[in-house]
């Protein structure tokens, strides 16, 4: 792994990132917008599976829109992601912060897919879905407050 | 001749700079870095919820729920974020106003948000208004449409103007 990581920044596309700080800036920021779509998805869909914001519509009916947003604002953030963690995958990837943050990024896009999505579709006991949004907000806050870690304490 | 007592922006920057405050969000080890995590947290409360009612207005999401209310029960998140974004956004300037002064990007960020606060009073002084008409509309008005449209891209750029703010002003 280590090697691949030695290879990945000597890349080309690795030297452009590192090269300019404008790109990466840049990257930064839409990498930002990404996790902003993400996180705002996911505060929609466990809030609301914790039965503060629409209580008498079935709970798949917010979850299934805002799984849509989780999705995109993933794929614009694992996109820049990779592009930022190119030019410095061998300081990265040992970082203690970074390894939490990819650990509870995982564990939140699991958790969202297998059991969220689940209990949101199917008929289940408030307890039940009060429980899921709780373990699903504390995880996706969690990966926020890892990736302003990341950025400050890189 | 009378004396000129009037400040210029730049000197009014130079004196919060100045303040207690300034020095003190300037100085301190873990001020910034505290004070931007909040920022941040406050940016992805705020901006993350209100995306999901500009969509709604845009007619594109959650187009089942009424209008008026998702604004309802959006609102205290969306609000509680906004505080916590200008609270501590207000303190990072106050701790680098001279170098924020002269940053294109922190301009950038300035006339994003004066719009956004602009669309947001247009918003609520006229369209809103005659929500009753299209609350339970799935395809809201033009002007409705419009409002949403503005809202996600005058906030997405004043996120995309303020990352680019670190890389720039240091």
């Amino acid at each position: 792994m280590a090697a691949l990581f030695v290879w990945l920044e000597g890349t080309r596309l690795a030297i452009t990132v590192r090269d300019s700080l404008t790109l990466t800036g840049a990257l930064s920021a839409v990498h930002l917008v990404g996790f902003t779509l993400t996180t705002g998805g996911a505060l929609v869909a466990n809030l609301n599976l914790l039965g503060v914001l629409f209580p008498g519509r079935p709970p798949i009916e917010v979850t299934r829109p805002a799984s849509r947003g989780i999705a995109l604002g993933l794929t614009i953030s694992a996109l820049t992601g990779f592009l930022l963690f190119a030019p410095r995958a061998t300081v990265a990837s040992v970082n203690g912060i970074f390894q939490t943050k990819m650990l509870l990024l995982v564990a939140a896009v699991l958790f969202h897919t297998v059991v969220h999505q689940r209990v949101a579709r199917v008929a289940t006991s408030s307890s039940m879905r009060r429980g899921t949004a709780a373990v699903g907000l504390l995880l996706w806050t969690s990966l926020a407050l890892a990736g302003c870690a990341y950025i400050l304490l890189e | 001749m009378p004396q000129q007592n009037v400040m210029t922006l730049y000197q009014m920057f130079e004196w919060l700079e100045a303040t207690s405050l300034g020095v003190l969000v300037r100085e301190s080890a873990w001020g910034f870095p505290i004070l931007v995590a909040f920022h941040l947290m406050g940016i992805m409360l705020s901006v993350g919820t209100l995306v999901w009612f500009d969509l709604r207005l845009l007619g594109v999401s959650m187009t089942g729920v009424r209008a008026s209310l998702m604004y309802r029960r959006l609102m205290p998140w969306m609000f509680t974020g906004f505080a916590i974004m200008f609270i501590s956004g207000f303190m990072l300037l106050a701790g680098f106003a001279t170098n924020a002064y002269g940053n294109v990007y922190f301009r950038v960020k300035i006339i994003a948000m004066v719009l956004a606060a602009v669309n947001a009073f247009l918003y609520h002084r006229f369209t809103e208004r005659r929500i009753v008409q299209w609350d339970d509309a799935p395809g809201p008005p033009t002007a409705a449409r419009m409002a949403g449209l503005v809202s996600i891209s005058v906030w997405m750029t004043v996120i995309l103007a303020g990352r680019m703010m670190s890389y720039t002003m240091f």
